[in-house]
């Protein structure tokens, strides 16, 4: 690619001719440079296997880089280590493709697990686990295995607990992949309203009707590369 | 929400989820710490009938005749040469007919026709405490019997030999049964673990991808090795404490056992038996942990 940016104070997400390859000789990404200030909502579009879930993956020090380097809020992030990656990881929310749900748990142990890592009160994550619930229509599935659950309900489970700690990061795979209509406004307006209180979000998805028509900048993936399908308004 | 509170809610959650591999490494543990202690508790025993045994041992040199004054003196002072001993007693023929007759009590009356030399003089040597090894009282009979005018050294040979040899094999059963604690209970508590790790290896995944630290992690695991540690030998000595108040209840009276006073394992010593439970296995949940739990 394509694009890069000056790294500001303001800077979120910082990465710097960025390839990752897989063995044998499987090249996902290939020297990818993004710059994301903080507080953008950001699509990534693309084809499957273009390498928009590796991306996100770098970015939340779930993979590391075959080469280049990946800052997030100014850290290394592939340099951090212990406690200062964990505190790192609590301030990035993802809602994975595959979800990563724990099956054998019920929705809400599967979205408390976030905040209880982060030590809060059982109180306030009672309140809050209801709260998302509520916001994603699944009020009626608090105490329900989420194995037990269709698709479409695992992915808001899955984005429940991504947003769940009020991330300062949001980086969602493909959010209304199993979702009807309705469902993918109520999924879209949670992550506007997180948005609007400061969150900056990257959003991978196949789906044109959520980024078509927005003002938010778009990025297209073809195969490991970058480019620029529409400039946006950078906030 | 607290770090201790997590800690334990996860601990809770691992017991529950293996609870079957949890309930059995909780009773080879505690098997394995009621066999050492079993063993053990006799060889503490052993030791104090010992101490006691020791306390009453005399050396009973018999002489062809009986010294003077001045001989005594020679023979108490080339004994103390050899080694020094607490107290020599010499026994003339007439002190050993009285000893003798106060030992046969009523029966006295059969020594009435025999003469009042018949017994051979001696003399009597009790060791110094600290001469309480099976070797060194040997040596000293062996010299004592390499006395000029000694005819024989007696001192029940052959009882203390078999007491002693009894003790050093029961030492070793005792460490034999310590090794046998170790690794059945670090085999065991590995075990668990390991079955634990693999059994929540995606919750373990979604911990650290939300941001969960090392020690939210680990800590629960090795707490898991502490708990089996303290329940496993707690269990092990309560059950042999109930055994040990079983015998005193149903062997009390006149039986061997009442030659012994049977006490107990000392609490300082349990205290210790319980806090070595706890520190092996939870060395054993670290290594264990460190093996397969890649974070």
């Amino acid at each position: 690619m394509t694009e890069t940016m000056p790294a500001t104070p303001e800077t979120m997400i910082d990465m710097i001719k960025v390839s990752k390859r897989y063995p044998p000789n499987v090249t996902a990404l290939t020297d990818v440079s993004l710059s994301v200030p903080k507080g953008e909502l950001l699509f990534l579009t693309g084809m499957s296997g273009a390498g928009k879930t590796t991306l996100l993956k770098l970015i939340a020090n779930m993979e590391r880089p075959t080469s280049g380097l990946v800052e997030v809020s100014g850290r290394n992030i592939h340099k951090l280590k212990g406690k200062k990656l964990a505190l790192q990881r609590r301030k990035i929310g993802m809602a994975y493709q595959d979800f990563k749900l724990l099956t054998e748990q019920t929705v809400a142990q599967n979205i408390a697990i976030a905040m209880e890592v982060a030590y809060r009160s059982p109180q306030n994550i009672r309140v809050a686990v209801r709260d998302l619930l509520g916001q994603l229509d699944l009020s009626d599935k608090h105490n329900s295995l989420t194995g037990d659950l269709s698709r479409g309900e695992q992915q808001r489970v899955a984005l429940a607990r991504a947003v769940a700690n009020d991330p300062e990061l949001l980086l969602i795979d493909e959010p209304t992949g199993n979702l009807d209509t309705t469902t993918t406004v109520r999924v879209m307006d949670l992550l506007r309203r997180h948005h609007l209180a400061g969150a900056t979000l990257i959003i991978a998805t196949h789906d044109q009707s959520i980024y078509q028509g927005s003002q938010h900048r778009t990025l297209e993936m073809t195969k490991g590369h970058l480019s620029i399908l529409h400039e946006g308004a950078r906030a | 929400m607290n770090f201790c509170f997590a800690i334990f809610r996860q601990l809770g959650r691992n017991l529950k989820q293996t609870w079957t591999a949890q309930l059995m490494t909780l009773i080879t543990v505690s098997l394995s710490v009621l066999i050492f202690s079993f063993f053990y508790l006799i060889y503490c025993n052993m030791l104090t009938a010992g101490g006691r045994l020791d306390n009453d041992l005399r050396l009973l040199v018999y002489l062809e005749e009986e010294p003077g004054p001045e001989m005594r003196e020679q023979l108490i002072r080339k004994i103390n040469d050899f080694e020094k001993v607490e107290q020599v007693i010499f026994i003339s023929p007439e002190e050993a007919l009285a000893r003798f007759e106060t030992q046969l009590g009523d029966n006295s009356d059969l020594l009435a026709d025999m003469p009042h030399d018949f017994l051979p003089p001696s003399m009597e040597i009790t060791p110094l405490k600290n001469l309480r090894s099976l070797h060194q009282i040997s040596l000293l009979a062996d010299y004592l019997d390499s006395l000029p005018g000694a005819t024989k050294v007696q001192y029940g040979r052959e009882w203390v030999e078999r007491f002693y040899t009894f003790t050093r094999l029961l030492s070793i059963i005792v460490i034999l049964s310590g090794v046998l604690l170790v690794l059945t209970a670090t085999l065991m508590v590995s075990y668990t673990i390991r079955l634990t790790i693999l059994g929540r290896e995606d919750e373990i995944e979604v911990l650290k991808l939300v941001g969960a630290t090392n020690g939210y992690i680990r800590t629960p695991f090795l707490l898991e090795g502490v708990l089996q540690g303290f329940m496993g030998s707690a269990l092990g000595l309560g059950a042999l404490y109930l055994l040990f108040q079983w015998t005193l209840t149903h062997f009390a009276g006149p039986s061997i056992l009442a030659i012994f006073s049977l006490t107990f394992i000392p609490m300082p010593v349990l205290g210790i038996i319980i806090g070595t439970a706890m520190t092996l296995l939870g060395i054993a949940s670290h290594v264990s942990m460190r093996r397969s739990l890649r974070i």
